[in-house]
């Protein structure tokens, strides 16, 4: 075999070999933790903070807009975000604009053991689905009522303790997105701009580097960007959870991509070199 | 903890053999196990938008429009509209759902897009760093310029050659850092879920716990 078959086949490996590898490999760290650091973006912190000088009693909009699929990355960030909710004495509204929210409003509650001691009404209320998109998101701004006359469970809003007092954005001090897609921008264009209601987000990676001019422009007080933003909430907290277990299983499988980049590489500039195509 | 009702139990293993069959199509090949699972994933996750959807529209518009409502029935009547979709001699109704989805959509996104998108943006790339930290003045320098670089590379009025020809290079490079951080995030995104898969492989299988 000369050497060129060799740098041929580096460049050309069945990516189903790279699959099983790059599968089995990030298992690895799940059945023995690595336990690499984490350390806390600027991002994340000021998310943290943001919902750390909360005054107690003072009233959090939760918009659960990631779907179930993107678990893996969102909901640690979201039980970690319900965590500090709760540490800093909020009151809770969720509500979901996705068919699966009530599903992931369900996982949150069944993964935060500090919800049971809350009392459903007062501390916290599920309204639950709503559709509209961005023409629905504007209306609650001048009435919630108008989009959820009932909660989740039926019950109209005006029995709801926590809801008596509650029906604008004046009513709400800050709105908490979990997006896969762009509709954190309906909080900004529709809460942030004219009423001047603070938005964060907990999201997907991709939105992270997408929502930085946002960040930086002061439109949003924090984002914690997928399973890693997980994780360094969960570090604020002081719960470690799911996203500080995965992590490791992330950072090596970002390892073996940037391996076999290399391997790639190496292969085609060997092969340029001794003349190859 | 892991589940002791058959049912959940029947549910994580329902769930996993679903999952492996989604996943023979990249680790072997397209097969009818595969496609048996995405027709199922389709076919459910349809069948829950629909019931979502209908139970919905009861709660928010029939329900109060039989309790005397009678307004709603202008939402109700136009959202009846969409589906003359299906007839090709009444099709034109279903403009008007759509026009006032559009009208309404556009005037909502212009309302708030001016503070945030343009003006808080120019703001913040104009504004200097209120500390002396060098990493905020290299993060600033850097922002400004790949701001004035990357849409004189969209200027397509000119050619790209003498003065002009440096800086939009520049800007070009600009982009392509800003599209390989959002491609590196696209992929942290798919390794994530590809590893919530895995812990639950595992879980399932008791390797680690739940």
């Amino acid at each position: 075999m000369s050497n060129n078959d060799i740098w041929d086949k580096l460049q050309n490996v069945d990516r189903r070999i790279l699959y099983w590898i790059l599968f089995i490999g990030l298992m690895i760290p799940l059945v023995t933790p690595i336990g690499l650091p984490i350390t806390i973006s600027p991002t994340t912190a000021s998310f943290y903070n943001r919902i750390n000088a909360l005054d107690p009693g003072q009233v959090v909009l939760l918009n659960l807009g990631s779907e179930t699929s993107a678990w893996s990355e969102c909901l640690p960030g979201l039980i970690a975000t319900t965590e500090a909710l709760i540490k800093s004495d909020a009151r809770i509204v969720v509500i979901g604009p996705l068919v699966d929210s009530s599903i992931t409003w369900n996982k949150i509650v069944e993964s935060v053991p500090a919800i049971q001691s809350l009392t459903y009404g007062e501390d916290y209320v599920f309204l639950g689905f709503y559709t509209g998109g961005e023409a629905a998101v504007a209306r609650m701004a001048t009435s919630l009522r108008s989009i959820f006359p009932v909660d989740s469970q039926g019950v109209p809003l005006d029995d709801i303790t926590l809801m008596k007092n509650v029906d604008s954005a004046q009513d709400i001090t800050i709105v908490i997105s979990s997006d896969t897609g762009d509709s954190i921008e309906y909080w900004i264009r529709q809460w942030f701009t004219p009423y001047n209601v603070p938005v964060g987000e907990v999201g997907i990676s991709m939105l992270g580097s997408s929502l930085m001019p946002y960040y930086r422009s002061g439109n949003i007080f924090g984002i914690s960007a997928g399973i890693r933003g997980g994780a360094e909430l969960e570090k604020l907290v002081g719960i470690p959870g799911t996203a500080t277990k995965n992590m490791d299983s992330i950072s090596l499988s970002h390892l073996m991509v940037i391996i076999a980049v290399i391997i790639a590489n190496v292969g085609y500039f060997m092969t340029r070199t001794k003349g190859g195509k | 903890m892991y589940p002791t009702e058959l049912f959940d139990v029947l549910g994580l293993w329902v769930g996993l053999i679903l999952m492996l069959m989604i996943y023979s199509y990249p680790l072997w090949k397209e097969n009818p196990a595969y496609r048996f699972a995405e027709y199922t994933f389709v076919s459910t996750s349809l069948a829950i938008i629909l019931i979502v959807a209908v139970s919905n529209v009861i709660k928010i518009a029939i329900l109060p429009l039989l309790a005397g409502n009678i307004s709603l029935i202008i939402p109700i009547a136009l959202g009846a509209f969409m589906y003359s979709l299906f007839a090709p001699k009444y099709r034109y109704l279903s403009r008007f759902p759509l026009a006032i989805l559009i009208g309404a959509a556009f005037g909502l996104g212009m309302r708030g897009v001016l503070i945030p998108s343009i003006l808080n943006q120019i703001s913040s790339t104009i504004t200097a760093p209120s500390t002396s930290d060098l990493f905020s003045w290299g993060n600033f320098t850097y922002v400004a310029i790949g701001t004035i670089f990357s849409i004189m590379y969209f200027f397509l009025t000119y050619e790209h050659s003498g003065a002009l020809s440096q800086p939009t290079k520049i800007g070009r490079y600009i982009i392509m850092i800003g599209l390989g951080a959002y491609f590196g995030n696209t992929i942290m995104f798919r390794f994530a879920m590809l590893t919530g898969r895995a812990e639950y492989l595992l879980q399932v299988l008791k390797i680690i716990g739940m």
